[in-house]
């Protein structure tokens, strides 16, 4: 997956930096760390850590909610789930109204994920409105969370260039461009997929307005795409917490395995455990590359 | 009594007893001792009057001096490796009289250790905690690619860390690499390291030696926290035009020498390059069919010195020193995407060197050095560039007064004018509809002011005492402090001699990185408003012993340092193009202790060193700025805390022409952090489902202790009709392969048929397996 954005992509320079440096190290240590037998399995004690709740709810108007509660687990543990079955979810609507979700797993086709609680009615959420998750479960474990409906940015305009190679090398890459609104602090997500969204997207990326606020915005991508490809484009307006606790997804994840990574703790919007507790605000356009 | 009242009352008092005491009419007996077939300096060469039985040791720039009863004498220069030359004077005023010294003949095949002084002088001086290497030293040692380097030498030396495999940084006594004041000929540099740390700045050829202070730090030097590593450039040779180089494994390199003008003054330039591109180009160009194949970036780094020298008078001279040096990594995908990166130093000083009188020199220097990197991106009409800087202008002048045999004292001011560019953005578009920028840039003024004071009132004691008071501003906000530094030494017989001393340091600009390596991407930060200069206190004391007539030295010290104001950031910290940088700081406070155990041999067929460090380093970063700091606040320790760390060198003489070396080292496990915990996450539409690890807490795992064996064998060729010196360097760098831990991660074990995620294991990462080099050296 390529990600080359255009604007504020100063993580991506550090990213890169971290790359290249792992390259200019590997150049050295020879051809390939683990071809010369540089790397090895070893016996690692970690100290216990105790187990967490862990929630991913993604809320969206007119959607019914769905939400899933895991554990965290000792990181050399087996990887089988561990979905704790004792945990009462708890949603607080705008009016007040508080709704229990039901705790019936299952699998959701539409967005390609599995979830553990699911709700009784589609929500209405507007922007500036403010929903409330609690859960909690039979050891006395109380995670809490609190999300307000971000306010909806618009895609202006998509569009895409080819490059000048003949036929069978001729690629695309695409431009996606929209107005930051004058609000301070606007957080991004951009992503594209081929045909449809619950498959791995092509283009994942999220920026900030941190250094320029309150102009168009251009996002793009580099050659990755063949002529008559379709892509579904989706620009989320995200708030500050999603956006932090996504950074620190991935700086949890860069961390790991990169010597030069700092470890990074995970910023959870909860309280109380661990996750993300959210309603989603996002503009989708569908094309075919031409 | 306060402590500003005590020194003054120190000053005045040790000034004035020896005067009352002189009744006799005294000259001063001064200049330099050089090498009379290179024009190096020799600090640490003796100058005796045996009649008198009164003696004087060259300093660190080769100038010695004495002070005599006016008559005639029988004057005796001598140094090891070096003819001792013996000359009469008849002394009737103050006399400036400089020798030259001609290299002694090595039929015994000694390993001479030229430079470094004697063991009988690191006994009597009152400076404790530093390490003098000269590159020659160096170069006797295996080498890592056989790349010399001579701060990867001092990682040889007990008190000094390195910070990961094959790094150059330096951790000193506890400190961070950033605590280092790194000078080049008293021009500062800010970023000494090659290839994210792997080599060091100082190529072998144009150093002559460096002087790394861990403690009890002479007054003339503030700034930084834990260590001065004062790198000298060595002079041209002022008699003959001169080519020296060498061809190695990945790099070569030339030097040029010779005199400007004869009895005027010599010039030096030196340059290298790697040629690792040279290499990857052709792999590139071989595979250029395979689709599949992702071609390797360019990487190479070069850097140029150089010095002159050029007397003005008998009282005058100027020095010019430089350096300019860049590292290259550029990658292309031939598709319209090109990354090019790019980081360097360029570092120049201009001394004056005055003689008012033999008593009384100035040194006036005025220096710049900068540091740069920049990145560029582009895609086609799109480009994306990223840069920092820092540049200073620094002005100071040293002033050396000698009014007796008691007595040497030093005042001095310096000036700086920092300018922080902390992060610059552009990004823009061909068509013009994308057209972006971002500045940041700070200013800061940094002065100081120090007098010190070294005073031998016997045979038995010697003290050393200064004072320096600094100060920074920046933003509007001033920031400053004293402070003072003492040192002391009692001869408690002729072999062996105690010592202490006590420094306390601030350091006023701070080094922006989340990383423990050295990037190029990091950038220094000023001291401001919320930003309070870093500020540490150390107090050391020893004892030496001179054994086996002089020809083993045994020193054990004991440090204790503490720390305020240190600096770490929040996790996730924007550290890029952040104007808000100040509150991603955290702050706190350290500790370190040790004891270190050193013993030197210097001269024989035979020679090196033994050292052992048992030493603490510890963290605090308590709750603060609406986080919990860093592990709740708990003591931790940062990554290059060590508890246990052997050295032992050995360099031996075979015969005339053949010197074999070996290094080990052993040091327990570096700290590191892992995950204890995961969770999986499936995130919005379609992302793929994966692990998340889970940091509780920093630095809570152990890494396998580390241990490693080099070897190396000189073989000095018979001069030939074309080169009247050459030689064949060969190191085996880690020796019996030992696959030392460079990191650890987790990851997943899947089955091959389903993609189904079976286990989670650890694997440990080596750096570099056995390492066998050769390196060609010429010179004509």
């Amino acid at each position: 997956m390529v990600r080359i954005g255009l604007i504020s992509r100063i993580s991506a320079a550090s990213r890169r930096t971290v790359q290249a440096a792992g390259l200019a190290a590997g150049l050295l240590g020879g051809a390939g760390l683990a071809g010369c037998g540089l790397q090895k399995e070893i016996d690692v004690e970690l100290p216990a850590y105790p187990a967490q709740l862990v929630v991913e709810a993604y809320l969206e108007n007119g959607r019914v909610p769905r939400l899933t509660v895991t554990e965290s687990v000792d990181y050399l543990a087996a990887p089988t789930p561990a979905v704790p079955t004792d945990v009462t979810a708890t949603l607080t609507l705008p009016d007040g109204r508080r709704e229990v979700l039901k705790f019936a797993p299952a699998f959701d086709e539409r967005t390609g994920k599995a979830y553990t609680h699911v709700g009784l009615r589609p929500l209405v959420a507007q922007p500036g409105q403010t929903f409330d998750l609690e859960l909690t479960d039979t050891k006395g474990r109380r995670v809490t969370g609190t999300a307000t409906v971000p306010v909806l940015v618009p895609i202006d305009t998509v569009e895409w260039v080819f490059n000048d190679k003949p036929e069978a090398e001729r690629k695309a890459y695409v431009l996606v461009r929209f107005q930051d609104p004058q609000t301070p602090a606007d957080f991004y997500r951009m992503q594209i997929h081929r045909r449809r969204v619950n498959k791995e997207p092509e283009v994942d990326y999220v920026i900030e307005d941190r250094l320029n606020n309150g102009i168009e915005y251009t996002l793009g991508t580099g050659y990755d795409f063949r002529p008559n490809d379709t892509l579904v484009v989706s620009l989320y307006h995200l708030n500050r917490p999603y956006y932090d606790f996504l950074q620190s997804v991935q700086n949890a994840r860069s961390a790991n395995g990169n010597p030069f990574g700092q470890p990074s703790a995970i910023k959870s919007t909860v309280e109380g455990g661990l996750g993300v507790f959210t309603v989603l605000s996002y503009q989708r356009r569908q094309l075919i590359v031409k | 009594m306060n402590l500003r009242f005590a020194f003054g009352l120190f000053f005045v008092a040790s000034l004035l007893l020896p005067a009352a005491a002189q009744a006799q009419v005294r000259y001063a007996l001064s200049g330099l001792v050089k090498a009379a077939g290179t024009g190096e300096t020799l600090p640490g060469a003796t100058v005796a009057v045996p009649a008198l039985g009164l003696g004087a040791t060259a300093d660190a720039t080769g100038a010695y001096r004495l002070e005599l009863p006016a008559g005639r004498y029988q004057v005796v220069v001598s140094f090891i490796g070096f003819q001792s030359l013996s000359r009469d004077l008849n002394l009737t005023r103050d006399q400036r009289q400089n020798f030259q010294l001609a290299e002694a003949g090595n039929e015994l095949g000694e390993v001479l250790v030229q430079g470094s002084g004697t063991l009988e002088q690191k006994l009597q001086t009152t400076q404790m905690s530093v390490e003098r290497l000269t590159a020659k030293e160096a170069r006797l040692l295996p080498a890592l690619f056989g790349e010399v380097d001579i701060l990867k030498t001092l990682q040889l030396k007990p008190g000094v860390q390195n910070g990961g495999e094959g790094t150059s940084g330096l951790f000193v006594r506890g400190g961070s690499a950033d605590q280092n004041l790194v000078l080049l000929d008293d021009a500062l540099v800010y970023n000494p390291s090659h290839l994210f740390g792997l080599f060091s700045v100082f190529n072998p050829d144009a150093v002559q030696s460096v002087d790394l202070y861990k403690g009890g730090f002479p007054a003339q030097y503030g700034g930084r926290l834990s260590s001065v590593v004062d790198v000298k450039l060595r002079p041209g040779n002022p008699d003959k035009i001169g080519v020296s180089g060498g061809l190695g494994l990945i790099s070569s390199r030339l030097t040029m020498e010779g005199p400007i003008k004869k009895g005027k003054g010599a010039f030096l330039v030196a340059g290298r390059r790697t040629y690792f591109d040279v290499f990857t180009r052709q792999i590139n160009n071989l595979n250029k069919s395979d689709p599949d194949f992702n071609p390797i970036p360019d990487y190479y780094f070069y850097d140029f010195n150089a010095k002159a020298n050029y007397k003005l008078g008998d009282r005058d001279e100027l020095f010019l020193s430089g350096y300019f040096g860049n590292d290259v990594f550029s990658f292309g995908s031939g598709q319209g995407f090109n990354f090019d990166f790019s980081w360097g130093n360029r570092v120049a000083a201009l001394r004056w060197s005055h003689v008012f009188s033999p008593r009384l020199f100035l040194n006036t220097t005025a220096s710049y050095t900068g540091y740069k990197y920049d990145i560029s991106n582009k895609l086609d009409q799109f480009s994306f560039n990223l840069a920092s800087d820092i540049q200073d202008l620094n002005l100071r002048s040293d002033l050396d007064y000698r009014p007796n045999e008691q007595h040497t004292l030093r005042a001095g001011l310096t000036a700086t004018a920092h300018r922080f560019g902390t992060g610059r953005l552009r990004a823009g578009s061909g068509d013009g509809r994308l057209n972006l920028g971002s500045d940041i840039t700070y200013f800061g003024q940094e002065a100081a002011a120090y007098l010190s004071d070294v005073y031998k009132p016997s045979e038995k004691w010697q003290f050393e005492a200064g004072l320096r008071a600094s100060g920074f501003q920046s933003g509007g906000r001033q920031h400053g402090g004293l402070e003072p530094r003492a040192a002391v030494r009692y001869a408690v017989s002729p072999t062996v001699s105690v010592k202490g001393s006590y420094a306390l340091m601030y350091q006023y600009v701070h080094l922006v990185t989340n990383s423990g390596a050295s990037l190029p991407t990091d950038i220094w930060y000023p001291s401001r408003e919320s930003v309070r200069p870093q500020r540490s206190q150390q107090v050391a004391g020893g004892v030496s012993w001179l054994l086996g007539d002089g020809r083993y030295l045994i020193t054990n010290e004991l440090y204790y340092k503490w720390a305020q104001r240190q600096i770490d950031f929040k996790d996730g910290a924007q550290l890029f193009v952040n104007p808000d940088l100040d509150s991603d700081f955290l702050f706190g406070k350290g500790w370190a202790y040790g004891n270190e155990i050193y013993l030197e041999k210097k001269q024989g067929r035979t020679t090196g060193w033994l050292g052992y460090t048992l030493a603490w380093t510890k963290r605090r970063f308590p709750p603060q700025r609406g986080t919990s700091g860093i592990n709740n606040g708990d003591t931790f320790y940062p990554n290059y805390d060590r508890r246990h760390n052997l050295t032992a060198v050995v360099i031996h003489s075979l015969s005339e022409r053949v010197k074999l070396s070996g290094s080990f080292v052993y040091s327990s496990g570096q700290a590191t952090t892992l995950p204890l915990g995961r969770f999986g996450f499936q995130d919005v539409y379609g992302a793929e489902t994966s692990a998340v690890p889970i940091y509780p807490q920093r630095n809570t795992y152990r890494l396998a202790p580390y241990n490693r064996l080099d070897l190396g064998l000189v073989w000095q060729m018979k001069p030939t009709r074309w080169f009247t010196e050459s030689d064949l360097t060969f190191s085996v760098y880690n020796a019996y392969n030992r696959r030392n831990p460079y990191f650890v991660y987790f990851d997943q074990v899947k089955d091959e048929q389903t993609e189904q995620v079976v286990r989670y294991r650890a694997r440990q990462v080596s750096l570099f397996p056995v390492i066998p080099s050769v390196t060609y050296n010429f010179k004509f």
